[in-house]
């Protein structure tokens, strides 16, 4: 492809930018180029972030070799993104060589790094230090065409605004709640430029939610503390957000086994048994509603014919684990939830800020996708939020991949990419502390 | 075993190292009924140690326990890379590719840079722009009192709408005139202010108004009502303290 325009900026600017939103979890990507048509979800490819280790069948996989796992039994991960920052190199270079740069990466993401140009996607409040090893990792390893780094969820701006229209301009005010993995973070934009000092932080992110769940069943039923896969698998297919603090209490009393000498029966309709799955026969698990004689089966009792089954019964860690990121207090952590989490962003904003991002609230993020979540969320902020206010809530059609789709409406405007990039002989000839700066400073600082 | 009631007034515990919890201030199953109850507790914030205070040992505890659930690696695990990687390029390149820091070591590094001494010849805007900004733990409806605000960027001194108005209050509100007009100045302040540390992104606890932290069971996750005294757990009944004894307790401390 010839490069664009006529500038020397543009003429050493490749035509194609591999757009990655790098998360802890999973690794957002895709190749676009300023092709007439508006990139879309499918133009994403969503790859886990980790090396994992089986001890059973004796094999690594790298990143999106875990598709042809069959036997997730302690398996093991090496994930190079710790709280959201890329803090392992080694790891994450075999990864980025292994999907995107090595000669055996897949048809749609192999790039020539030195043809490309890179968009990638960092957490909010990175230590400097770590943005310096990035960079020069970025050039100095993979070296890349020219590259650009910024804060992932301010990218949303460049997404169609929900309420208005398409515009090639970043929405005016945005107010991206981003629960992802690692956190979750409350993040106020203002025409594509995060206001830093109103961002806030909460330790809760799905990673949590999944260790918690862990603890909770191994001291309950089983030791599966090396089952983080199956684990994290098990709460995304029952997890719930309880509508309201009310409701909590009351599924806490349907889901009591009751005192010695007052045993209750568990509610079915809230109780369910996981069926395990064997690895052998089945490689995921299912849920079904809790059956108290075949859980007394499974105290010993395995059925004379037929395959034998393990099960989870899961009541109150339902809706208990989720609820975390509503009173994080719960386990002793001294946070308030997400929706107060808001409050205390806006509360440093002017007023006609704090009237803008109300009204324009976006949710990202894979927690977001638990049964419940928008319903409390809504209905909390309500309670909060003044009445004079609008309040506009929404969850992105793919909260996974919303971020990375706005990255990339972001990388299709040649123009607008022009003045963020920096290109390789820039960096060759500055130096990293003068890269760091420029990216701190935004689009503005030259 | 022989039946024991737990009475809920006796101050003697009721099995070697426990003590029955009297919950004065908060039953989450009955707020429904008894929203008093919300009001004494914040005629009394933070009064003397109150059922909900936890000793430093205990705290340390929790916070031990959120790290192991917060942790993204097992250091334990040594998981190699398979197959053939591209060699280091440049030093800069050979030198990240082997650190084995975690995560923990590159904040713990940013925060001893940042209370710091700052080196000779920085202006004392750079010093403020260095440090993180204080938040203010509590609720929107209250700005920061001004020793609180920094000298830099835009302290908030814009008057919030006063919070959990009556109805009339509301009524009369929304007639309300628009917001103010931005003010540029404080605009550029708001945009130009740097990142925060990643410590100090962190939200605040919830307000001291609001309902007290919620108890619950070590073991089944029911509502926690009786207190071991050993380390500070709670349990729902007897049949749980035993579980906790054999398996959690002390695990923390
Ligand atoms: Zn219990
Ligand atoms: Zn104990």
């Amino acid at each position: 492809m010839p490069p664009k325009g006529s500038k020397k900026a543009a003429a050493t600017a490749p035509a194609r930018t591999l757009v990655l939103d790098n998360g802890a979890y999973t690794i957002k990507a895709g190749l676009v180029s300023a092709a007439p048509a508006n990139p879309s979800y499918d133009d994403c490819v969503v790859i886990p972030n980790c090396v994992a280790r089986s001890t059973r069948d004796k094999r690594t996989y790298i990143a999106s070799e875990l598709a042809q796992c069959k036997d997730f039994g302690e398996l093991a991960f090496r994930r190079p993104v710790e709280k959201g920052f890329i803090v392992n190199w080694e790891a994450e270079k075999a990864i980025w060589e292994h999907e995107f740069t090595g000669a055996g990466a897949g048809e749609g993401l192999r790039c020539e790094p030195k043809e490309t140009n890179l968009i990638l996607t960092e957490k909010p409040n990175c230590p400097k230090e770590l943005q310096k090893n990035c960079d020069e990792i970025v050039f100095e390893q993979f070296e890349f065409a020219a590259y650009y780094r910024c804060i992932g969820p301010t990218l949303n701006a460049y997404n169609p605004s929900s309420v208005g229209s398409f515009s090639a301009l970043p929405q005016e005010c945005l107010l991206i709640i981003d629960t992802s993995y690692s956190d979750t973070t409350i993040l106020p934009i203002y025409h594509g430029q995060l206001i830093q000092s109103a961002l806030r932080r909460l330790t809760v992110g799905g990673k949590l939610l999944t260790n918690y769940l862990k603890e909770l069943s191994s001291l309950r039923h089983y030791n599966m503390l090396e089952e983080t896969y199956l684990l994290n698998e098990i709460k995304e297919a029952v997890s719930f957000v309880a509508p309201s603090t009310q409701q909590f209490s009351e599924d806490l009393e349907r889901t009591w086994k009751g005192r010695l000498g007052d045993k209750r029966e568990l509610d079915s309709s809230i109780v369910l048994d996981y069926v395990l799955p064997d690895y052998e026969r089945s490689i995921h698990g299912y849920a079904r509603p809790h059956d108290p004689a075949k859980s007394r089966m499974r105290r010993g009792l395995q059925p004379l014919q037929g395959p034998r089954e393990d099960l989870l019964p899961l009541g109150n860690e339902r809706f208990a684990v989720p609820e975390l990121l509503f009173n994080p207090t719960d386990i002793g952590i001294q946070e308030v939830g997400v929706p107060g989490a808001v409050m205390q962003s806006l509360s440093i904003l002017p007023e006609a800020l704090k009237v803008g991002m109300l009204a324009n609230i976006v949710v990202v993020g894979g927690n977001s996708l638990i049964q419940g979540f928008m319903e409390r969320l809504q209905s909390e902020l309500m309670a909060l939020v003044p009445a004079e206010y609008v309040l506009n809530l929404t969850r992105a059609e793919d909260p996974i991949k919303h971020t990375w789709l706005g990255a990339a409406r972001f990388a299709r405007e040649p123009e607008r990419l022009k003045q963020v990039l920096v290109s390789k002989a820039e960096y060759d000839e500055r130096g990293s502390a003068w890269l760091g700066k420029k990216f701190a400073g935004g689009e503005k600082v030259a | 075993m022989p039946h024991v009631e737990v009475l809920p007034n006796s101050a003697a515990s009721v099995a070697p190292g426990w003590t029955y919890v009297v919950d004065t201030g908060y039953d989450p199953s009955k707020i429904a009924i008894n929203p008093k109850n919300k009001k004494r507790v914040a005629a009394h914030p933070g009064g003397a140690r109150g059922e909900h205070e936890l000793t430093s040992r205990q705290q340390l505890a929790i916070s031990r326990r959120i790290a192991e659930l917060n942790k993204d690696n097992d250091p334990k695990q040594n998981i190699q890379i398979p197959g053939k990687t591209s060699t280091p390029k440049t030093q800069n390149a050979r030198r990240i590719i082997q650190y084995q820091r975690q995560i923990k070591h590159w904040l713990d590094d940013e925060e001893a840079q940042l209370s710091a001494p700052p080196p000779r010849g920085a202006t004392a805007a750079s010093r403020i722009a260095a440090q993180p900004l204080r938040r203010s733990s509590t609720m929107p409806s209250i700005p920061p009192t001004p020793s609180e605000a920094t000298p830099g960027p835009a302290p908030s001194t814009i008057p919030r709408p006063v919070h959990r108005e009556t109805d009339d209050d509301i009524l009369m509100s929304i007639e309300r005139s628009m917001p103010p007009p931005l003010n540029p100045v404080e605009l550029e302040a708001l945009l130009s202010a740097p990142p925060l540390s990643y410590a100090a992104s962190h939200v605040g606890p919830p307000p001291a108004n609001g309902p007290p932290p919620r108890h619950f069971c070590d073991n089944c996750g029911y509502w926690g009502k009786i207190k071991c005294l050993r380390c500070g757990a709670r349990v729902c009944g007897l049949e749980c303290k035993d579980a906790h004894e054999a398996t959690r307790c002390l695990k923390w401390a």
